[in-house]
């Protein structure tokens, strides 16, 4: 059997198991079953290992990174979701945070589903090394931003729960979770204007100038500045809680706006459909 | 009065109300299609169409308002950083030292050992300072000038950038392989050698390339195969491989085959035959014809597989027909027999120059380096002294507080 068999095999058992995962944590939010818990993480761990597992198969496939046309780039933004996640975890061991992150990459997996598949060239424009460089920050950038999302969440659940006086043991506390999200936005931000660099750089390679408005560019521009304006306010005002937390949505709505929106209903020369 | 203004003015309050402003303004332009003719605002937003001209939706980027909103952003960040420099600039010196925060946690316990802790601090990069009952230590002191260095990133990139469009030099070009364009102000000659595609086993096209050559008084300076992505670059101008089409070849002849008239035709051009007011219009050239299913004619690959031209002609102004021809297929009208063949591939060129480019490079340098300052390498205090051990820090006092305690449980005495 070839390899696109297995391609496609691995991609569908990752997705089925970031399903079961989301439902598992799920469970455990409102169950708040230790071993439920567990068995998500796992359940998350192995799913991202096998989504690994297809992705590698899809490099050898097409002799390039999985970074050519729509489908590859949803796919791709979803394992940097589970990667950061897992990286998270495994520092912090707050089981909870799946339960808002996991969510979130299945969604995008389920995006990238919907897309066509089939494995093409690169189109002359791609052709650089700069393309690398660019697409995997802009990855780990919104990887981060979709775990803070999904820790800001818990935060504002955490917030609703005290105040009702019967905090929920299993979520760990809400201003850890309020820190723990600025910390991540922040390494999010740094890879973001990190995209718009390298983004300028090689548009002055491959379009002649470094910044021409093309919608992509104007709306990674106002999502750096709606994460500008947050970490302005988080620094200097003492911004918390609950204002922070809603920020840190609106940012990776904003985000998300970027990603799909604009190829969607702004195409412009950065529409790789 | 006028104080009151001017602190608003470098304050950060005006500072998040521009990029509240910017943003929304940039917003406007990425749904407001950009750059067309008056008429057309008027006619597709009806009422709304003068008020996007009044306010420039039209054209936001380069509109008076945009750089306005840009101007002020500069002022109050500059205004900023120049009222906050002083103060950071004490900080770097080693008598500054913070109070502890209200908040701040004591990680005080008996259990731990502090002469120990202070050899770690110490190997950690701490500066270790005595206090009256115990010491106090610093580190990354340089942290603290984090976000006037990014801040001056900004200002460079924004006013570098501004400066370099004032000055930049562009254009487009269209040549065929053995044509060449001359830049008199710079005193050379671009010529092109060839111009050609190169296609992978499925017949889609790879890459184009061009064969550049520069001529500087009678003699070639310098030759380059440029294609997208890679550029040549010559006195400060770089000549980027942007587009490409195809000329075909129109010959007009009588019903005794005497040629009357040739021109060369782009894809989309117009040819004039004044003597029967004949309009032949080069609906398009296809290299690899077929018609796909909303019935229009494509062209499959680049490579000259199955060439047709399709072809309109009209008579004062006035439709007549329309031809599927392949190369010298005569299309017959009236006494009139016309070809088209003989299609060649022209490169397009832009060519530009702009030295803000190297401006917001540095720019870029600076703002990276300030945020990597500001969001690890933020200054960390510590002060020890009877029974209290006081984290002190501005940025993360949650993630240093955790680092603290995971360094003062290695000094354990347990
Ligand atoms: C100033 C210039 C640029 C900026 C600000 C910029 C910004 C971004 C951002 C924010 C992303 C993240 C993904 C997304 O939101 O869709 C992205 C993705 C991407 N960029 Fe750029 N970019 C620039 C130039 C370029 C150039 C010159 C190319 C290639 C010729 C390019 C190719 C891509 C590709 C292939 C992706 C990934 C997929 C996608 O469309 O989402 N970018 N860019």
């Amino acid at each position: 059997m070839s390899l696109v068999y297995f391609e496609e095999l691995f991609f569908t058992l990752a997705f089925i198991i970031y399903i079961i995962a989301s439902i598992g944590f799920f469970v455990f939010l409102v169950s708040s079953k230790e071993k439920v818990g567990k068995f998500s993480v796992t359940a998350s761990t192995i799913g991202f290992v096998i989504h690994t597992i297809a992705m590698i198969l899809r490099i050898i496939e097409s002799g390039r990174l999985p970074f050519s046309n729509q489908f590859e780039f949803a796919n791709s933004f979803t394992w940097a979701i589970v990667l950061c996640y897992l990286v998270i975890h495994y520092i912090y061991k707050f089981t909870a945070v799946g339960g808002f992150v996991m969510p979130l990459a299945f969604l995008m997996m389920g995006y990238a589903s919907m897309l066509p598949k089939t494995i093409k060239p690169l189109m002359p424009a791609l052709q650089s090394r700069w393309l690398t460089i660019h697409v995997g920050t802009a990855i780990i950038s919104y990887g981060s931003f979709a775990v803070a999302t999904g820790l800001s969440l818990m935060y504002l659940i955490n917030e609703r729960h005290k105040v009702k006086d019967k905090k929920i043991s299993h979520l760990p506390d809400a201003e850890v979770c309020d820190y723990l999200s600025y910390r991540v936005t922040a390494f999010g931000y740094l890879m973001l204007t990190l995209v718009i660099v390298t983004g300028a750089i090689w548009a002055k390679k491959a379009w002649s100038r470094y910044w021409g408005w093309d919608p992509k560019e104007t709306w990674s521009l106002i999502t750096w500045i709606i994460y500008s304006t947050y970490l302005h306010l988080r620094f200097n005002r003492g911004w918390k809680g609950k204002t922070a937390a809603w920020f840190s949505i609106i940012g990776f709505l904003c985000v998300i706006f970027t990603f799909i929106g604009v190829n969607v209903l702004l195409p412009g020369l950065h529409s790789y459909r | 009065m006028i104080k009151k203004i001017g602190r608003f003015i470098i304050g950060l309050k005006f500072a998040i109300i521009l990029f509240i402003l910017i943003a929304i303004y940039s917003i406007i332009g990425t749904v407001i299609p950009q750059g067309a003719t008056k008429e057309f605002y008027l006619h597709n937003y009806e009422s709304f169409g003068n008020i996007i001209l009044l306010l420039q939706f039209n054209k936001v980027y380069s509109s008076f308002i945009y750089r306005t909103l840009l101007l002020l952003f500069i002022v109050n960040i500059t205004g900023c950083t120049i009222k906050l420099l002083p103060s950071q600039i004490a900080r770097l010196k080693d008598d500054y030292f913070p109070a502890p925060g209200k908040s701040a946690e004591n990680l005080w316990d008996e259990k731990y050992d502090t002469e120990e802790f202070k050899n770690i601090l110490e190997k950690k990069g701490f500066k270790i300072y005595k206090s009256e009952n115990g010491y106090k230590a610093a580190k990354n002191r340089i942290g603290v000038l984090g976000s006037s260095i990014t801040h001056l990133g900004i200002i460079i990139i924004i006013l570098g950038s501004f400066i370099g469009n004032l000055f930049a030099y562009e254009g487009y070009i269209n040549l065929l392989p053995g044509e060449s364009t001359a830049f008199v102000e710079q005193g050379f000659i671009l010529k092109l050698d060839d111009f050609y595609l190169g296609f992978r086993e499925d017949g889609s096209t790879e890459q184009y390339y061009s064969e550049l050559k520069i001529i500087e008084e009678g003699k070639e300076v310098e030759a380059k195969k440029i294609w997208v992505n890679n550029p040549l670059k010559y006195k400060g101008i770089n000549f980027y491989q942007s587009s490409f089409g195809w000329v075909s070849e129109l010959t007009i002849k009588d019903s005794e085959g005497n040629i009357i008239e040739k021109a060369s035709l782009k894809n989309n051009e117009y040819h004039f035959y004044q003597p029967k007011h004949l309009t032949v219009y080069l609906y398009g050239y296809y290299p690899d014809f077929a018609i796909d299913h909303e019935g229009q004619p494509v062209t499959i690959t680049q490579q000259k597989k199955h060439p047709h031209y399709a072809v309109i002609l009209y008579e004062f102004n006035n439709y007549v027909d329309s031809f599927i021809t392949s190369p010298g297929q005569p299309i017959y009208y009236e006494d009139l027999e016309i070809t088209f063949e003989d299609s060649s591939l022209y490169t397009g060129l832009t060519y530009r120059r702009d030295f803000g480019y190297y401006f917001v490079l540095i720019g870029c340098l600076f703002m990276f380096v300030g945020l990597l300052l500001s969001f690890y390498l933020y200054p960390r205090f510590v002060i020890v002294g009877d029974k209290t051990i006081l984290p002190v820090t501005k940025q993360n006092i949650w993630g240093y507080t955790m680092q603290l305690k995971n360094l003062l449980s290695s000094t354990s005495k347990q």
